[in-house]
């Protein structure tokens, strides 16, 4: 057996917890290629926001993350929730429509959460969950509690009014929460370098006194290291922090986008820094991890993905009396 | 029983239930050792610190996101807004967070917060100041929606809304800040989505909400003295709606005026006269549903144009008599 | 070109009629003045003719429906000819005239810009107020004048077309009238706003116990209120559908007196109260029903019904009005039950204690004015009973017996009967006999 070399991670992520991590980016993909096929299949309705690509910053912040601590994500979110602790079988049932979903059929794609787990909810409008991460950050100030919330957004949702009302307001009463700007290079079909008049996201943070740091995206050993720093900084009441992750959506922003808006060169560019690939090569490098053992993770995760599918479609649909349900307490 | 004012029975209602729950705070704009754009929660900053009545930026949106994002997770927020004409930038996390997280989320997570704000016109503020809005929210499932009249009703519904662990939206009319009624000092509650009878009639019905309610009276008073028998129902909540109270009178007279200071044009009157026409009211009814509300423009600055603008004593007078086919 | 067949108004009350029978089939030919159909009005059944002659194309209504006046029923033409598949609607203007001629001068200045209730279409502007009391009268809108704005029809103009008035009543009274099929739309209202209350239907249902409605009060114009107004409304109903016939007949009341003077004391004993001479006329009446059964009958729409039961009705004078207790079975009742049963019933009738069944049920009446100086009298019938007792004063008279002449206590008997029910012959024939049993009354014993 190689010599295992110690990877320059955060003191909380064991060796085991790297290979659950490299684990995990299997099921993000997986899961969210099997809901593209389904999709073109027209098996599933509605829409879909697909993160094939960007499974290192899900991965990556989570990993930092206790049961506690709360996550607000965006439409775009399928890796953010398995990230945090959700299970494909469910996930994939709601996709489903079925009532054994995380929000029993009612919520799709877009609206997984998993309030038990500190998944404070994916979100269908752009910048919508930033304010709400300030509310659950408000709320640990307030309760004296410990836990930190991270809330996800990208590119696009920086230019929204309510990131800066959100950034501004948990910046004057120091809570703690991490915003973490997944910038995967465009908001729908707007590229960031038209949309935005700074090279780096990461510096908006200087308008409102907080720290702001640029990170590889792909690169889930560094997505770790900044966020470690960062939830230490909210745990210990120095206030939020402003991560920007450099990263890129391998698919289209929905189900059906034709990509005009970029080269197919780009695209392949961005394939070769695959994070997973990247990830296998670090933990290989480091001796955790074989090449074999790699590709029976791989084939693991796979069949995992086949059982959530089959659970979702053996689950029972919704009845016309569950209309009604659940929209008052 | 002692007399306070509506502000003071708005105020009153928050500081009691905040001395009793800690998860009870209030958020908003100038709220501090300013007291509110109002001077509703005067005092409160010193009695409560300003963890507890937190002095916000002007970031309506963030705040209202704040605010849900801490009841979700645990608080009971009260997020005052200066003016419910601002609730259009605090809309999203309204209408799109706040309102659907619980059913979005097949049941998990509740939101309990109150958003309160005054609304009305009558105080020279012109067109984004003065407007009453409240039919916008009322569309949306998942919101309730309040609109005392009296300074008892305020503090009784006040405390209702913060007892919700729904969000409701709690709308305060300016110019009833000073009015006075009589209100325990004790703590109580009554419940949502129930209608109070303001005045007991025979011929004509008059649904009235906040300050047309005062207005529905005194017209009711003068049609008396013509041996007119109007019958004055303030639902007080509109979000949910006491149907039966409503549909019970109206049965009874078989005439009925609705009417509220918003714009009449896609105002919630049209929800109460829809919801009468389709009941068994219908079969009562002996006149044309009469609606009335502000006129189909910006609320003018000019005094004269901007009491035009809305429903008046002897508006509500020639209604009434309209449907008897006295006019 | 194929013509109408119409529901003909016959009265100027008639608002509706029932059909009887049809007596063409469609597709049979009918001759001007042959018998068409026959309905039923509130008053009286008829024959309809045809006004014109051809075949029966079209037959709209079903035997036992109720038809407005003026409602196309059918049509008659040449074999073949297009009709509607179903009922025109009913021309306003040919129902309005007679009906509400008296009203047109009123609601003319009402109805400001003159226009009809009914638009172009021919639909009627009325409002769901007015169209839910029109339906539940079974009435037609058409024929009404509305009084609101562009002649719009409202809910206190049907009311005044259909004669009814709005019922406003208290639980009470609506519980009491639903158990006892009252209809609350005849019965006066005491309370505030006119408001019918529990004693306003126990004075309806002893005043009245038909269904004649108070439009039928023709000339009867002055404001009468609660029992008052029933006993008028009885009275009124009585005298002019009722053709009363009235026979006298003289009683010598020796041995009835001597009864009475015997059983006085052992009444009294049993019972606590006194034998009075009605109680003793009552059995004599209850005993002589028996063998006239067509004297103890009810007439009931077009039918006479011969009751099982003889249940004696005591007319009973009260504060403003009069009271019809009803004494069940009095036929099988001995003196002394008939004396307790009567005293009660009389007390309950001044206290207004009555319930609805002690007031009703009665199928003979017997009012005794015996304690004035009355001698006979011509007593008014309590439908839908067919005769009455009228019983006068007892008064000591040189009578001739056996060829002499005695004082002896005389009595005289007034009996009332409806004579469409009942001829001379055996009305006189009950007199006679009840005559004769009171001069003889331990001929009941036997």
């Amino acid at each position: 057996m190689a010599e295992v070399k110690k990877l320059n991670v955060p003191e909380k992520i064991t060796d085991d917890k790297l290979i659950d991590l490299y684990k995990q980016m299997w099921q993000i993909r997986f899961f969210d290629e099997k809901v593209d096929e389904f999709f073109a299949k027209g098996m599933i309705h509605g829409t879909t926001h697909l993160a094939v690509g960007q499974e290192a910053s899900a991965a990556g912040v989570c990993a930092l993350l206790d049961v506690e601590d709360k996550i607000t994500s965006t439409h775009r979110g399928h890796g953010h929730c398995i990230a945090k602790g959700a299970t494909a079988d469910r996930m994939m049932a709601e996709l489903f429509g079925r009532t054994t979903g995380y929000c029993k059929g009612k919520g799709g794609s877009m609206h997984i959460a998993d309030v038990d787990m500190g998944n404070l909810g994916a979100n269908g409008i752009v910048a919508g969950g930033i304010p709400l991460a300030v509310g659950s950050a408000l709320t640990a100030q307030m309760k004296k509690k410990d836990y930190v919330t991270v809330c996800f957004f990208g590119d696009g949702a920086s230019n929204e009014g309510s990131f800066h009302e959100a950034v501004n307001l948990a910046s004057i009463w120091k809570l703690p929460v991490i915003f973490v700007c997944e910038n995967n290079q465009y908001g729908m079909s707007g590229p960031v370098t038209e949309m935005v008049n700074v090279e780096n996201i990461a510096t908006r943070s200087e308008a409102y006194g907080i720290p702001g740091v640029v990170a590889d995206g792909n690169d889930i050993v560094e997505m770790m290291n900044v966020t470690d720093e960062a939830v230490q900084r909210a745990r210990n009441g120095e206030g939020p922090t402003l991560i920007e992750a450099k990263t890129y959506r391998w698919k289209g922003h929905s189900k059906s986008d034709a990509k005009k808006y970029r080269t197919r060169e780009e695209e392949k560019e961005w394939r070769q820094k695959d994070p997973i690939k990247r990830f296998k090569e670090v933990l290989v490098e480091a001796g955790l991890l074989t090449e074999e053992k790699a590709e029976e993770i791989r084939l693991e995760v796979k069949k995992e993905i086949e059982d959530a599918v089959k659970f979702a479609e053996e689950s029972p649909m919704p009845t016309a009396d569950d209309l009604l349900t659940d929209v008052y307490a | 029983m002692r007399e306070i004012t509506y502000l003071e029975a708005v105020r009153e209602a928050m500081s009691q239930e905040m001395r009793k729950n800690d998860d009870v705070y209030i958020l908003g704009e100038d709220i501090g050792v300013y007291g509110g754009a109002f001077g509703v929660t005067r005092g409160m900053i010193e009695e409560f610190g300003p963890e507890r009545v937190r002095n916000t930026p002007i970031s309506e949106s963030g705040i209202a996101g704040a605010a849900v994002g801490s009841a979700l997770t645990g608080m009971r927020p009260i997020l005052e807004l200066q003016f419910s004409d601002f609730i259009t930038i605090a809309m999203d996390q309204m209408v799109n967070q706040a309102a659907k997280i619980r059913y979005m989320y097949g049941g998990k997570g509740k939101v309990p917060m109150v958003l309160r704000t005054p609304s009305g016109s009558g105080t020279g503020a012109a067109a984004q100041h003065s407007q009453s809005l409240e039919a916008w929210v009322t569309h949306i499932p998942g919101l309730k929606v309040v609109q005392p009249s009296t300074a008892y009703d305020a503090k009784g519904l006040l405390k209702a809304a913060m007892d919700d662990d729904n969000p409701v939206i709690f709308y305060e009319h300016k110019l009833l800040y000073k009015t006075s009624s009589d209100v325990p000092e004790e703590q109580y509650s009554l419940p949502l989505g129930k209608a109070d009878v303001k005045r007991e009639g025979s011929d004509v019905t008059i649904v009235a909400t906040a300050i047309m309610v005062h207005r529905a009276q005194e017209a009711a008073e003068e049609l008396e003295k013509e041996g007119i028998s109007v019958e004055v129902i303030d639902p007080r909540t509109l979000v949910p709606l006491d149907e039966e109270t409503i549909v019970k009178s109206v049965s009874k007279t078989g005439r009925v005026v609705v009417v509220h200071e918003a714009v009449k044009r896609g105002g919630y009157g049209g929800e109460i006269a829809s919801m009468i026409a389709e009941s068994e009211a219908f079969d009562y009814l002996d006149a044309p549903i009469k609606r009335l509300g502000g006129a189909p423009s910006p609320i003018p600055y000019n005094p004269e144009l901007e009491k035009s603008h809305v429903p008046q004593v002897p508006d509500i007078i020639q209604a009434v008599k309209e449907t008897l086919n006295k006019a | 070109m194929a013509k109408e067949v119409f529901m003909p108004k016959l009265s100027s009350t008639m608002a509706v009629g029932t059909l009887l029978q049809w007596f063409k089939e469609e597709g049979e030919t009918v001759e001007v003045g042959e018998p068409l159909f026959e309905i039923m009005t509130d008053k009286i059944n008829i024959e309809v003719e045809s006004y014109e002659e051809g075949v029966l194309l079209k037959r709209y209504y079903e035997v036992d429906e109720e038809i407005p006046v003026n409602a196309v029923i059918g049509y008659v033409g040449e074999a073949g000819e297009e009709v509607p598949e179903k009922a025109p609607a009913v021309d306003a203007e040919a129902n309005a005239d007679e009906e509400v001629e008296t009203e047109v001068v009123e609601t003319q200045s009402t109805q400001k810009d003159g226009a009809s209730a009914q638009t172009e279409d021919g639909k009627v502007r009325a409002t769901p107020a007015a169209r839910r009391v029109a339906r539940e009268n079974e009435f037609d809108l058409a024929s009404v004048v509305g009084t609101g704005p562009k002649g719009r029809i409202h809910e206190q103009d049907v009311v005044e077309a259909v004669g009814a008035n709005k019922v406003f009543a208290t639980p009470l009274a609506e519980k009491i009238a639903n158990e006892n099929g009252v209809d609350l739309r005849e019965v006066t209202g005491t309370g505030s706003r006119g408001k019918i209350e529990k004693a306003d239907v126990l004075a309806y249902m002893n005043g009245s116990s038909s269904s004649k409605k108070a439009e039928e009060l023709e000339g009867e114009r002055v404001k009468l209120k609660g029992l008052r107004k029933a006993v008028a409304d009885k009275m009124v109903e009585s005298t002019r559908s009722i053709p009363h016939v009235t026979l006298t007949s003289e009683v010598d009341m020796t041995k009835v007196i001597e009864l009475r003077k015997a059983l006085l004391p052992v009444v009294e004993a049993q019972t606590g109260y006194r034998l009075s001479f009605t109680e003793v006329i009552m059995k004599t009446v209850a005993h002589t029903l028996g063998n006239h059964p067509k004297v103890n009958a009810s007439l009931v729409g077009d039918e006479i019904i011969m009751n099982k039961d003889v249940n004696i009705g005591l007319a009973v004078a009260v504060e403003n009005g009069l009271i019809v207790p009803s004494v069940k079975q009095a036929n099988k009742k001995g003196l002394a039950a008939l004396t307790e049963v009567s005293k009660t019933l009389g007390a309950k009738a001044r206290e207004n204690k009555l319930t609805p069944d002690e007031m009703s049920g009665s199928t003979f009446t017997i009012s005794n004015l015996g304690m004035y100086a009355i001698d006979g009298f011509t007593p008014i019938i309590n439908p839908p009973e067919t005769a009455i007792l009228g019983v006068g004063r007892i008064v000591e008279k040189p009578v001739v017996v056996d060829g002499s002449v005695e004082v002896r206590p005389m009595m005289v008997l007034s009996l009332s009967f409806d004579h469409r029910a009942i001829d001379g012959a055996p009305a006189a024939a009950f007199l006679t006999e009840l005559k004769e049993s009171l001069e003889d009354p331990y001929s009941l014993l036997v």
